[in-house]
């Protein structure tokens, strides 16, 4: 057990600060008791995966009764288990919102007749979790992500998304290749790491949306530079060239764009959308045609090829839309405040 | 007791919504025309203004064999699906994506030198179904469905319009609000409201016009005479019967030199009848604070 030195209350292992005062707490005097006997301290234990479901609480201290067969299959049947059709993670079924990507649970996914999906709104102060770790989202208009860091998991994110800390969380910085590259191109040069234990919250400058994106193991998801609010430890970031000159010169987002890709652990990975977010899925060889500053982010499956429409009005010549071409398959998001960029 | 339907004689249950005027059998959730959600009653301020009515999260909106639905809430989405009759023009900038066999084209428009000078689009993209196509504008705010009926038009500020049916005819004319200010040699001058105006009707058949707005919207109906001051711009739409020109306003106790007219407020003043319609979201006006040496038809005020 830990306790809070100003107002004295008593905590479990998994909190680092009061949640009364925001004083960090402080470890109490180890105790000797069965549960210690039987059970390694869990707070530094192994991350919880975020996308499998929770498991039920440990009670080793009490007594131990024996359920019927047929109680404990009844527990474990995934049919007791909420689906988030979002992220796809099985949550409890009393659960309002997902466990790993705050989803509301209790709300029907909403998709146009065109087959675009809302990214889902996520209520004011929902919790996420990941590793050992949450994720508060707070405000509505323009979201806040608020983190409590676990002794052990960390997230990296470009600095001037910061919007406060605790001074005593550690920081850090990710190392990078291609630092010139990357400084010419108006990408960060430097991306900043936050280490647990601590708080430390982020959001960006303009009304919009947090998009909760669990990665599953194995993914890449390329993402429209300077849209990504953070990213677990978990995951590798790197960035990718964008082929072509006419996608470079007229694909709004100049060079390069960010590449997430978990490895055999899934992470989190938290987008900033302009205005409202949309979601489509497109089949193998489904093509559909986007403004390029509404770009935000893809699977890497899905292949993008800017193409110019010349529109000519008599004497003065008209002008030139620039339109990118996504074709699946795999996912495509967007989002509706977009940049536009002037055509030619 | 009757089975087997209704008596010939019980009326039929209808909606006339008060935002557009259709009226409808009340069944549905949202009214055909403009989106409006009909059970929830108009919100009114003390002082008169109307907010924009309620539109639920991807309510669709009828127009000839086509509809439009309305998606999101931040900066909504219009996402229209044209049938092969229907078509749509906008300002190309506006486009947010659309189906690959959506073919759109260049509309030309009268006028292009003075319309390039003034900072219009110098062109109008039109899109003909069949096939989906969507739109959304770069400012938080809200999408005002105006359906027109025929003999109907209306008076749009620049840069407010998104997307028009092809029915809808669309001219643009000057605001005659505008005046100079003097340093030296150089005379400037300033156009609060934008040297043109956007004017769309619709000649016979009803069309549906589309409009973002920055921030709410909020409406109200000027009776003859009736005069308002109004941020030159938070002006949205106005009826054509609505008159407007400026005025100049001198808060009690600022300093007036020969040099400037000192502390002022630049207002748009609407003379009724006809409906008006504000954004709560404006863009600041810069005032140079240089003296005025010349102005459109203003009234001023010096407390």
């Amino acid at each position: 057990m830990k306790h809070c030195p100003t107002c004295n209350r008593t905590f479990d292992d998994t909190k680092a600060f009061c949640g009364l005062d925001g004083t960090r707490l402080i470890q109490d005097a180890p105790t000797p008791s069965v549960e210690q006997q039987y059970n390694p301290p869990a707070a530094h234990a192994a991350p919880v995966a975020p996308i499998m479901p929770a498991a039920p609480p440990a009670t080793p201290a009490t007594p131990r009764v024996e359920q019927p067969r047929a109680a404990q299959v009844s527990a474990a049947d995934p049919l007791e288990r909420l689906r988030c059709e979002w992220c796809q993670a099985m949550n409890e079924k009393t659960a309002l919102s997902c466990r790993a990507c705050g989803a509301p649970l209790d709300i029907k996914n909403l998709v146009s007749e065109s087959g675009w999906r809302e990214a889902p709104r996520i209520k004011d102060m929902t919790e996420i979790h990941f590793g050992a770790s949450t994720c508060q989202v707070e405000g509505e208009i323009v979201p806040v992500a608020e983190l409590n860091l676990a002794q052990g998991d960390s997230v990296f994110f470009e600095h001037h998304v910061m919007l406060w800390k605790d001074d005593r969380t550690p920081m850090g910085v990710m190392p990078l290749q291609g630092g010139i590259k990357r400084a010419l191109a108006g990408m960060p040069f430097i991306i900043s790491l936050a280490y647990g234990p601590g708080r430390i919250a982020f959001s960006r400058d303009a009304t919009g949306e947090l998009v909760v994106m669990p990665l599953h193991p194995g993914m890449e998801l390329d993402v429209r530079e300077h849209a990504f609010l953070l990213a677990s430890h978990h995951i590798s970031y790197s960035y990718v060239r964008i082929k072509g000159l006419r996608n470079i010169l007229f694909g709004g987002q100049g060079m390069f764009m960010d590449r997430f890709v978990t490895g055999a652990q899934p992470g989190l990975l938290l987008l900033h959308g302009y205005g409202d977010v949309f979601e489509r899925v497109l089949q193998p060889g489904e093509s559909i045609m986007i403004e390029p500053g509404a770009f935000l982010y893809k699977d890497a499956s899905v292949t993008m090829n800017v193409e110019t429409q010349k529109l000519t009005t008599g004497f003065f010549g008209g002008t030139g839309m620039n339109l990118a071409r996504m074709t699946g398959p795999g996912r495509v998001g967007i989002q509706s405040m977009y940049v536009h960029h002037h055509t030619d | 007791m009757t089975f087997g339907g209704t008596a010939p004689n019980q009326p039929t249950r209808t909606h006339t919504c008060p935002w557009c005027g259709l009226a409808s059998d009340g069944t549905q959730l949202n009214c055909p025309a403009c989106g409006a959600t009909i059970d929830v009653e108009q919100v009114v301020s003390n002082s008169g203004w109307t907010e924009l009515p309620g539109r639920r999260d991807m309510a669709k909106l009828q127009f000839g064999n086509s509809h439009c639905q309305i998606e999101g809430t931040y900066v909504p989405v219009a996402d229209f699906n044209l049938s092969p009759a229907d078509g749509v023009y906008f300002s190309h900038h506006v486009l947010l994506w659309k189906e690959p066999q959506v073919n759109i084209a260049a509309m030309s428009l009268k006028g292009a030198w003075k319309r390039l000078f003034a900072g219009l689009p110098l062109i109008m993209t039109q899109a003909v179904g069949p096939g989906h196509i969507a739109f959304s504008m770069d400012a938080a705010g809200e999408v005002i469905a105006l359906p027109l009926q025929p003999g109907q038009g209306v008076d749009v500020r620049e840069h407010i319009f998104m997307v028009a049916t092809l029915n809808i005819t669309y001219d643009w004319f000057s605001t005659n609000v505008w005046f100079t200010t003097r340093s030296g040699d150089e005379t400037e001058t300033h156009y609060p409201l934008g040297a043109f105006m956007d004017r769309f009707y619709a000649p016979q058949s009803p069309g549906l016009l589309l409009l973002h707005a920055a921030g709410n919207v909020f409406t109200r109906h000027l009776a003859q005479g009736q005069t308002i001051l109004v941020k030159p711009t938070a002006l949205l739409f106005k009826d054509p019967s609505v008159q407007m020109q400026l005025h100049f306003e001198h808060p009690n106790g600022t300093t007036r030199s020969w040099r400037s007219w000192g502390e002022r407020y630049l207002w748009l003043r609407l003379f009724g009848p006809g409906r008006v319609a504000v954004q709560s979201a404006y863009a600041h006006m810069h005032d140079n604070g240089r003296n005025i040496t010349r102005h459109s038809t203003a009234t001023r005020q010096q407390w």
